[in-house]
């Protein structure tokens, strides 16, 4: 017997375990067996393969049975994901109903998760810009949360290695504030982009408006091709799946290439509980997890251990992970664990008619989604009565002229009449906020999720500086658009839940003090230095680029740190 | 009993006894999710939409099914409230009907049809400010059942195959962003 138990820990004892299948465990497990290492990766979900797993992909608008909208009962089953944008038949698939996973709203926050392979990796907006050193400076400068303990220089190298593989298009605009990658062609602004662009450029100091830069195959590199990844197609029909692998997935990238190194195993069905850790040896060993279909606890054992379950699920692993050391979770010596969480402010957007520009149109549809407003706000320095700042979506769109009044054969006719209506334009904030002890996740005492393990209370909200940022927004573009001759502008501001920008972070920061901090400069837990937290629970602040491709470089960056360190017999 | 009442009541005396042979013998129930739906109720949601998108040259709202969509979608995507809404709403509309032509919709002439729809369509616009102005006539109902029907007829429209695949051509692979797209001659179609 004792031999059998000897054989079975061997069968699953690996080099490396990676929790979370998703835009940062997929890179871990790319890296990993790289580096020649032996992996198993470990998701909650069904597994979603590349190609076989998009049962929408191709299907025509008027092959949906409510023709993309979703049913009144699955939305008012589930109204927390059906606020989600994306979140219609062709993609409802993907995202997590509201009763598979319940949580505490201590106040309210729309979690919108993607329990699959692949996690929401295939459902992103896929928007990728650097940080720069504006932003790994902001905390100290601006004396908010701790300072990160990186800066631009350590991560760059990284940035490019992650964006040759993923494939980034755009432009090298030469901004500071928004440093620029290898690049793929960009995606060019329209007719009304480019004439705001000039504006912006002619009329503002240090104001840009940019072809957004997006993780799409605008032209294929070899290295893309060997992904079996193709040209995008320009379908946008990106949340389904992309039969071309035209936008970067774990599906269509990372995890294929990692299996394809046969030294990937990936285990779906596999919600962790905790990372175990062995009081007498001092390190964690290895991983518990619920087979969600058995029902069985199982365990799994590796050297390292890299927790990528997307940043709340990542916070819940480690406050569930306790032990005699750790009896408050895995690494929590300094109790900061679960707090300073934050988000991005996504809950004002403005639009406007545009005049004139009648000899153009657009043809076919942008992948990158139009424009994007790098910072402007404080940049060089604190100028306003808030801290930090924003960036913002921009995007023009003409279509056909349409009646939709009337009856009858005339009315009828209108509606295939090809003739261009007017010019639309628009933007979103997409603003910075400031990490806080107040906005916090920790487990609920009582209550707990179908699998038996604490559910999370979520306690995270706006605050003033939040508040200032938008009012501001709104301000600075309305007064762009007026300036340049848009018509009839008109801010919203939709008090959307934090949550619903689907770019929460933080909990498990990264920091130079670990009396302060969960990680250290490599990702790594500072007490507990053989797992490492490389997706947005590590961020220490969220700057206000999307962080994808920051998790990429990061995870690309902790692995290669964690395997020179086994090397060295460090861990 | 006010004056709006009463006339509904003697519109459905009327109406019923007119009907009387239709009604018993062939009006059986079409059985939704959420609701039953008569053959009168669905002969008008048909009449209705063909009025909307009447078949041309080019098929028209019963050739593509419209009424159907209009029936799935309003069991399958809307609200219980929106549905009684509706129902109320209908129930007006065919003693508007009858109130006008004294006859049902289904038996009035092409021309009354859309006479009734655009007299209709001319106080629904959605983009008026206020829908319901205090000098309205009919009720929030009636005018959420029209704007159902039409919007529903009108999504089912240009969403249908037919339409997406003859009239304005819906590329689901397009491979091709031209951000700079010159037009000519925008008016001429």
């Amino acid at each position: 017997m004792a031999n059998l138990n000897v054989d079975s820990a061997k069968e699953r004892t690996y080099d490396a375990i990676v929790i979370g299948s998703g835009m940062s465990g997929g890179w871990a497990a790319k890296e990993l067996t790289d580096k020649g290492l032996k992996v198993l990766m470990l998701e909650r979900g069904r597994d979603v393969k590349h190609l076989k797993d998009y049962p929408t992909t191709n299907m025509y608008p008027w092959e949906f049975t409510h023709r993309g909208e979703m049913p009144m009962a699955v939305q008012e089953a589930n109204p927390i994901v059906n606020r989600c944008y994306a979140f219609h038949e062709d993609a409802a698939h993907f995202f997590v109903k509201d009763a598979e996973h319940p949580y505490v709203q201590t106040k309210p926050f729309d979690w919108i998760r993607g329990y699959q392979v692949g996690g929401k990796s295939l459902l992103w907006a896929r928007q990728t810009q650097r940080w720069s050193d504006f932003d790994f400076q902001g905390p100290a400068r601006d004396g908010f949360a701790v300072d990160w303990p990186i800066r631009y220089k350590d991560i760059a190298p990284w940035y490019s290695h992650v964006e040759k593989f993923a494939g980034i298009s755009g432009n090298r605009d030469g901004l500071a504030e928004l440093p620029d990658g290898e690049f793929l062609p960009a995606f060019p602004l329209n007719a009304v982009e480019t004439y705001f662009s000039k504006h912006v450029k002619t009329n503002y100091k240090n104001r840009h408006v940019i072809s957004a830069r997006c993780a799409h195959l605008s032209k294929p590199n070899q290295i893309h091709l060997d992904q079996g990844r193709a040209q995008c197609q320009e379908r946008t029909l990106c949340q389904r799946g992309c039969p071309f692998g035209g936008y970067f997935s774990a599906n269509a990238s990372t995890i294929p290439w990692a299996l394809k190194s046969g030294k990937l195993t990936l285990r779906p069905f596999s919600v962790v509980e905790s990372v175990i850790y062995d009081d007498n040896e001092g390190k964690a060993t290895g991983v518990r997890i619920i087979d969600t279909n058995t029902k069985q606890t199982e365990e799994y054992y590796a050297r390292i251990i890299f927790v990528n379950a997307a940043a709340i699920n990542t916070n819940l692993i480690l406050l569930n992970s306790k032990s005699k050391r750790f009896p408050n979770g895995l690494g929590n010596d300094s109790g900061v664990l679960g707090k300073y969480v934050a988000f991005h402010n996504y809950s004002a957007h403005i639009g406007a008619e545009v005049e004139g520009f009648e000899e153009w149109a657009t043809d076919g549809r942008n992948p990158a989604g139009g424009g994007y407003i790098p910072r402007f706000r404080n940049v060089y320095k604190q100028e306003t009565n808030f801290l930090r700042g924003y960036a913002a979506g921009l995007s023009a769109y003409r279509g056909y002229k349409h009646s939709r009044d009337g009856a009858g054969e005339e009315f009828k006719a209108g509606l295939s009449k090809k003739e261009y209506g007017p010019w639309r334009v628009g933007s979103h904030l997409m603003g910075e906020t400031i990490p806080k002890e107040t906005n916090f996740v920790k487990l609920d005492p009582n209550l707990k999720d179908p699998w038996g393990i604490p559910q999370l209370q979520i306690s995270v909200d706006y605050d003033d500086n939040d508040e200032k940022m938008k009012k501001d927004y709104i301000e600075q573009l309305t007064e762009m658009f007026t300036s340049a001759g848009f018509k009839n502008i008109k801010a919203e501001s939709n008090h959307q839940a934090p949550g619903l920008d689907i770019h929460e972070m933080g909990g498990a920061r990264m920091g130079l003090d670990p009396k302060t901090s969960v990680l250290n400069k490599w990702n790594q837990v500072h007490s507990c230095p053989n797992v490492f937290v490389t997706d947005g629970a590590s961020m220490t602040s969220t700057s206000c680029q999307n962080p994808s491709l920051t998790y990429m470089a990061l995870t690309a960056r902790a692995v290669d740190h964690a395997v020179s360190e086994m090397n060295k017999g460090n861990i | 009993m006010d004056r709006r009442t009463a006339l509904k009541n003697l519109a459905l005396v009327i109406g019923s006894a007119a009907l009387l042979p239709r009604c018993t013998s062939t009006n059986p129930v079409a059985h939704f999710k959420n609701f039953d739906v008569t053959n009168d109720q669905q002969s008008l949601v048909l009449n209705m939409a063909e009025t909307i998108i009447p078949k041309t040259t080019t098929p028209g709202a019963t050739d593509l099914g419209l009424d159907k969509f209009v029936w799935l979608m309003l069991d399958d995507c809307t609200k219980k409230d929106d549905q009684k809404a509706f129902f109320k709403g209908m129930g007006e509309f065919g003693d508007l009907v009858k109130k006008t032509y004294n006859k049902d919709f289904a038996d009035c002439t092409k021309e009354e049809k859309l006479s009734l729809l655009k007299t209709f369509e001319s106080k629904n616009k959605p983009e008026q400010k206020n829908p319901n102005p205090p000098d309205d006539k009919y009720s929030k109902e009636l005018h959420a059942f029209y704007r159902t029907v039409k919007g529903l007829t009108v999504f089912g429209y240009t969403e249908s195959k037919y339409f997406m695949t003859k009239e304005i051509v819906y590329e689901l692979v397009p491979g091709r962003y031209n951000a700079m797209y010159p037009v000519k001659n925008n008016s001429k179609v």
